[in-house]
């Protein structure tokens, strides 16, 4: 009960502050980002959290998503919200054709083949020229402002359907969690010979889990395109900005964890803003540097993430309460 | 009315020929002991039944169906998973939710945590069910394994182990435990080191040694065999006698 009642406020606060920045100011850009990359880091979280796999391609289902809704909406017209959804099965397609070779692969090797998965396809869509633009990028089609065609004047709207996205995607997070998918996940997870004689179709539930990651995580590169509004292979495909970035925010929050990917998002995304303002003069990509010692900080010192912290906290409070 | 029928059965891991042409077969409801010196091959045989390992030659039928090549956990659905000898629990995660997810087999999620608490009071461990499985001492920790391997819901079960490092009291439990799980219509297989439990419970002994099934009869019949006194005690025993 206690529980609802703090989730449900939570939501308060998350659906009010939008109303509180300047609809046009920069604020408002960094709070639709923060709460897109919370969204992005909890669909990894599935994959990389309850699977256990470390997968640093997702930047490949993320920019499969950008480009399938763009292209369908320059060339055929067709809504974002329509080109979202052929977006993720697109996105669901590529996740088990790279899932069926490589999750086979534990630790290292499955990250190091799901990087060069993601550079693949970053390479394909600066090459392939005619349907993605090459290089140059593509620029999303302006649209008589309307909900049905996804177009809006302001940021505001944006804000809203990332926290819509981060809230429907941190729900199918804990169903999967708490459902028997999620037992039969941390089985493998904990011991995979175990699993398979306890009657676990190991190989099954991993591809099952692949492929919702990378489908959620397509859905969410139409979202990203119809804000940036403007994006290219090396953008959308990223190896540092986006899958990196998701597997740093989930595993700084708290890997395996609900709210892991959203304390995560709300940490490095504002503060990574703040030090491209502060830095962006004398030394451009320091903020990189810096993450890459608070990551190096948070795996020595606290390996569950922020979360722990904040789990802390509350033991602290809940036994002053006794006293 | 056999349950389980093994033919030829032959695994070799680079020079160590581990199982080496071992047949028999197992009528529905018996428990079978199945000894050996350490490295004769008994956590291999048991790995191989359940699909963990590929044997390279010979046949596996359950029933009369073949499970050659068949994955684990095929097998498992089929009604045959083994405990492990070294202990494989979901270490972080709760002894109930260790035994419930072995129930997803055939249930769904509140009808898998129901028979879980009913094989976690078999094996006299509800009172623990919301620990942590790795919280456990190591003969609780084996019990565990057992309950998880029961909720599956087999119709042969390979124990490895289940009684190392149990006092006289805990093991009279367990011998309790394998005759009732009998009486209720389950084949066991039982690999143990304790000479005493295993002369005690099982209907029929296997001695493996080197791979190769040595003998196979009742009690009486392996503890005079001459072939399994020497393979156990070495060439001097023969002198004794």
């Amino acid at each position: 009960m206690k529980r609802w009642l703090a989730l449900a406020v939570l939501i308060a606060v998350a659906a009010v502050l939008p109303l509180l920045l300047s609809p046009t100011g920069y604020w408002i850009r960094v709070l639709t980002f923060t709460l897109l990359f919370a969204a992005m880091a909890q669909a990894w979280n599935l994959i990389g959290g309850l699977a256990n796999q470390t997968s640093l391609g997702h930047a490949a289902f993320f920019g499969i998503g950008a480009y399938t809704s763009t292209i369908l909406l320059l060339k055929f017209g067709i809504s974002p919200w329509l080109g979202m959804f052929a977006a993720g099965a697109l996105g669901g397609l590529a996740a088990l054709v790279i899932a069926i070779p490589t999750l086979r692969l534990q630790g290292h090797y499955f990250a190091l083949a799901t990087l060069a998965f993601g550079e693949v396809m970053r390479v394909i869509a600066n090459v392939w020229a005619p349907l993605t633009g090459g290089p140059g990028g593509l620029s999303v089609p302006f649209t008589p402002p309307s909900f049905a065609g996804y177009s809006f004047k302001q940021l505001l709207p944006h804000a809203y359907i990332a926290l819509g996205a981060l809230i429907i995607v941190t729900g199918i997070f804990e169903v999967i969690r708490r459902g028997a998918m999620g037992y039969r996940l941390r089985a493998i997870r904990e011991n995979q010979a175990a699993a398979e004689v306890i009657g676990i179709d190991t190989t099954k539930v991993k591809l099952q889990t692949a492929v919702i990651s990378g489908v959620l995580m397509a859905m969410l590169g139409t979202l990203y395109a119809q804000v940036a509004v403007f994006f290219d292979p090396d953008t959308v495909f990223s190896a540092a900005a986006i899958s990196i970035r998701v597997a740093l925010i989930a595993i700084l929050g708290g890997v395996g964890t609900a709210a892991g990917p959203i304390l995560g998002a709300l940490f490095i995304i504002p503060v990574e803003e703040l030090m491209n303002d502060l830095f962006s003069a004398g030394a451009a990509g320091l903020s990189q540097l810096i993450f890459g010692a608070i990551l190096i900080a948070v795996i020595l010192w606290k390996p569950r993430g922020f979360i722990t912290l904040w789990d802390a906290l509350r033991a602290r409070f809940a036994r002053g309460e006794t006293r | 009315m056999t349950i389980l029928d093994v033919r030829g059965l032959s695994k070799r891991f680079g020079g160590l020929q581990a199982l080496s042409d071992v047949t028999f077969t197992v009528p529905r409801g018996q428990i079978v002991g199945l000894i050996g010196p350490n490295g004769a091959g008994k956590t291999t045989f048991f790995s191989t039944l359940v699909g963990l390992i590929r044997p390279d030659s010979g046949s596996i039928k359950l029933g009369d169906t073949s499970l050659v090549g068949m994955k684990p956990h095929k097998v498992a659905a089929l009604g045959m998973t083994k405990t492990f000898q070294n202990v494989a629990l979901f270490a972080e995660s709760s002894v109930l939710d260790n035994v419930l997810t072995a129930g997803l087999l055939r249930f769904d999620v509140a009808t898998a945590r129901e028979q879980a608490l009913i094989c976690l009071d078999r094996v006299g461990l509800k009172s623990v069910a919301h620990k942590l499985a790795g919280d456990l001492s190591f003969p609780e920790r084996a019990r565990v394994e057992l309950a998880r391997a029961l909720c599956t819901g087999p119709k042969v079960l390979l124990l490895d182990e289940v009684m190392a490092a149990l006092n006289p009291v805990e093991m009279q439990e367990i011998m309790d435990l394998i005759r009732s799980l009998r009486d209720d219509g389950l084949t066991l297989l039982v690999v143990e080191h304790h000479m005493r439990a295993i002369m005690t419970i099982c209907d029929r002994i296997l001695v493996l040694n080197f791979g190769k099934l040595l003998a196979d009869g009742t009690a009486q019949q392996v503890a005079n065999d001459p072939v399994v006194i020497e393979a156990y005690l070495g060439r001097s025993a023969e002198a004794h006698t």
